[in-house]
């Protein structure tokens, strides 16, 4: 303690706040945060060595366990990319499928972040039916792909599921079910006047500090900031499908559960879409197993922002290369600036708003 | 002799250590079950709370090198034999030991007595964590304490005497004094959560902000004293509720007390319980400010009614 | 009557919720019933297996292997410890001999238990 009653309160790397473990030290002055030091590094696992080591095959499963809530989204970025190296056309079903996984997994994703964020500003039993009525979406994940998170669906040159029309039915009974379900939580959002009295002008960012770190996601979205990748750069089947893209203007936390809990509901729209609508046809396309020395960038919305790979092949059938830069990167920049002059009481919120994945960061 | 034997019947079996070890143990069981229900989960067993107790009281205890291992081993006995003399005097059923004029006080000042060995663990085992979470536990006291005092004192003037035992007696010849006073028995419940650190009001000990506040570096024994104390607490504070604002044993025959007194009890604790589920854990700023802007003023008019209706 | 009910916001969920069933199964002592799609142990079928060693090549956690011998003979060993039960070895054979079924492996003791040959060919 150098200064006269500052307080260096350690969060991390082993907290009740957080997920997975990052070092956060806060220098506390009674109630107010005054400065922060942020340490990351504590989940890598060096896999961007390991992607090397193996072959294309191989890397698609280890590519699905880079993040346990994110996974389909990374090996859609993955297989992407490998297919524009090979310049393969995907049948529509097998679009389709892709884009069905990751809508439910966005839901998935989006439900467990609002768990967490009512388990942190106290609320436990938010946290409770959350977690509950996600349970849907992971059982319907699991009857179409046989895994909750890590649903092996991807393969390169299209899926590895096939769903009959009693998949479809059952789905679309269970979907309706959750959105009935959702409308507790939005009316929770809106109107509880505790969990209000706990999020609102907290971790303020401006449009000016999200162009500033190049933040994606839900998080620029809650500041005004228009960006979805699914409606500026359509990838799998989402030129096909109709939804919104939402935003908000106020920019705390508030704004980024309310962008999100609408993202769930709009989620559950493109899946009844898609189901209602699934072309027939193949569900892969052969490709061969050497990749030519060409490289490839492919860009996906994963449920936390913008998730960009690059590939690049060198005629042998492992890759010379494989570059992750995931969404939380650019989030975890503006914590620091985030936590200034804060109350202690709103660290978790705050940490919990911006939705951290760190295995994703540190792959 | 056989008021030795009495006294000593009275301290350790009834109602004293072991009729109030049982219903902290109860008392804990049914909050966990009711909650657990609320939230659509399957909720602990009932030997759970006495598992608990019994393997803190076999774990291995620890202390930071820089806290005072005297003091610290001090604290939760002291703060236990509070609680337990405070459950003495409570009146359960329509026996209690010896019913003195000025006991509602007596046992309002033995209450707060944890309180302040709490923000004392919190201070004196200094690790970063425990200190903000006993200041914390400080500031929340004096934002609930005043109301709750307030509140309880107005069964007290209506009835015209600090005796517990006589504002029974007063409530079953007239009422019950929450139909004369429903404001002060809502925030008689309001301070009762805040003073037993429940949620909406257990910023203290905020899991995901300080771990576990001021008890964070207490283990084994002293953190079963802990605990014991705090539940203990509960039903001492409970059973106070039901005796000053529900009218306690209602002077019914005696094989109808226990059923009578129960039931009470238990509506206090479903009233706890739902409490704790339906909101966020509120920052101790906003407590404060809710403390000093809505409670105590309510408390105040409360008691200016009460006067007026006595005068 | 908006500001009344805001005290109390989340009270008719809460009875809701009370007057459903829970939906925690108390597995063991209830079964826990799993879809058809779920991927537990790796099962092969030996009269349809080549020992090609696709699946050794493709399985991204080396949880199989395969060790030849002379004139034919092979023995195909898996680890089930190392098994992340992608499901890629079903996808790679060629001869559609191996399949997940949902079924899970029990606990055993020691981890020389968890390494099985599940074929063996003349």
């Amino acid at each position: 303690m150098n200064d006269t009653d500052r307080l260096t309160i350690p969060i991390g790397p082993q907290h009740p706040a957080l997920k997975e473990p990052i070092a956060f030290r806060l220098d506390v002055e009674g109630e107010r945060v005054v400065e922060s030091a942020l340490r990351i590094g504590y989940v890598h696992r060096g896999l961007e060595r390991i992607f090397q080591e193996r072959n294309y095959v191989q890397n698609l499963h280890i590519v699905e366990r880079v993040c346990g809530i994110c996974s389909h989204a990374h090996t859609t970025a993955y297989c992407q990319a490998v297919e524009a190296i090979l310049g393969v056309e995907l049948p529509p079903r097998a679009l389709y499928l892709r884009t069905l996984l990751c809508e439910l997994e966005r839901i998935h994703s989006h439900l467990l972040w609002l768990g967490v964020l009512a388990e942190h500003i106290g609320f436990t039993t938010i946290f409770m039916y959350t977690w509950r009525d996600r349970e849907i979406a992971l059982d319907v994940m699991e009857d179409l792909s046989g895994g909750r998170v890590a649903h092996g669906v991807n393969v390169i040159g299209g899926v590895r599921i096939d769903i009959d029309e009693e998949q479809i039915d059952s789905a679309l009974a269970r979907l309706g079910q959750l959105e009935e379900l959702m409308d507790t939580f939005m009316d929770v959002i809106h109107h509880e006047r505790t969990f209000e009295a706990r999020t609102r002008d907290v971790g303020y960012l401006s449009p000016e500090q999200i162009h500033r770190y190049c933040v994606v996601g839900p998080v620029a979205r809650a500041s005004g900031v228009d960006v979805d990748l699914r409606r500026d750069a359509p990838y799998a089947a989402y030129d096909r499908v109709d939804f919104r893209v939402f935003t908000a203007d106020e920019g705390d936390v508030w704004a980024r559960t309310i962008v999100r809990a609408r993202e769930t509901v709009e989620s559950v729209h493109i899946c009844r879409q898609l189901l209602e609508n699934l072309p027939d046809g193949e569900r892969t396309t052969r490709v061969p197993r050497r990749v030519p020395s060409e490289e490839a960038v492919s860009r996906c919305e994963a449920p936390r922002g913008e998730l960009l790979y690059y590939v690049r092949g060198d005629g042998s059938d492992r890759p010379a290369r494989v570059k992750v830069r995931t969404p939380t990167l650019t989030t975890l920049i503006t914590l620091p600036q985030q936590l200034q002059d804060i109350n202690t009481a709103d660290v978790p919120t705050v940490l919990a708003g911006v939705d951290l994945c760190i295995a994703c960061a540190d792959r | 002799m056989n008021a030795l034997f009495s006294t000593l019947f009275a301290v350790v079996v009834f109602p004293g250590f072991g009729f109030l070890f049982l219903c902290a143990l109860a008392f804990q069981w049914i909050d966990r079950k009711v909650i657990a229900q609320l939230q659509g989960r399957v909720g602990p067993p009932w030997y759970q709370p006495l598992a608990d107790f019994i393997k803190l009281m076999v774990k291995e205890d620890l202390l930071p090198t820089s806290a005072n291992p005297l003091i610290c081993t001090f604290l939760p006995m002291v703060s236990l034999t509070a609680v337990l003399t405070a459950g003495l005097y409570v009146p359960v059923g329509d026996y209690t030991t010896n019913a003195f004029e000025g006991d509602l006080i007596v046992v309002l000042f033995l209450l707060s007595l944890p309180s302040l060995m709490y923000f004392l663990a919190g201070w004196l085992s200094v690790s970063v964590f425990s200190v903000v979470g006993g200041s914390r536990a400080l500031l929340q006291y004096f934002a609930y304490e005043v109301p709750f005092l307030m509140a309880l004192a107005g069964p007290a003037i209506i009835s015209g005497s600090w005796s517990i035992s006589y504002i029974v007696d007063y409530q079953s010849q007239t009422t019950w004094m929450v139909l004369i006073q429903p404001v002060g028995f809502l925030l008689a419940i309001v301070g009762l959560i805040g003073k037993l650190k429940r949620s909406p009001f257990d910023i203290p000990k905020a899991k995901s902000e300080i771990g576990a506040g001021p008890l964070t570096e207490f283990s084994g024994r002293k953190l079963a004293l802990w605990h014991l104390s705090l539940h203990a607490k509960t039903v001492v504070g409970v059973f106070l509720l039901v005796d000053v604002f529900l009218g306690g044993s209602d002077g019914l025959a005696w094989w109808l007390t226990p059923p009578v007194f129960g039931a009470k009890a238990l509506m206090i604790l479903l009233i706890l319980a739902v409490a704790g589920v339906l909101y966020a854990r509120l920052r101790i700023d906003q407590l404060v400010s809710l403390g000093w802007r809505v409670l105590a003023p309510l408390a105040l008019i409360q008691m200016l009614a009460l006067i007026w209706m006595g005068v | 009557m908006r500001r009344l009910r805001s005290i109390a916001h989340l009270l008719p969920e809460l009875i809701r919720t009370l007057l459903k069933k829970g939906i925690t199964v108390r597995f063991p002592f209830e079964p826990l019933d799993l879809p058809a799609s779920h991927r537990g142990k790796v099962v092969v079928d030996p009269d349809l297996c080549k020992g090609c060693g696709l699946c050794v090549r493709d399985c991204p956690a080396f949880a199989l292997e395969l060790e030849r011998g002379e004139g034919g003979q092979f023995e195909l060993i898996h680890y089930y410890d190392r098994c992340a039960y992608c499901g890629q070895c079903a996808e790679s054979c060629r001869s559609g001999a191996i399949v997940l079924v949902s079924e899970m492996i029990a606990p055993v003791e020691g981890r020389d238990k968890l390494k099985v040959t599940i074929v063996e060919k003349e």
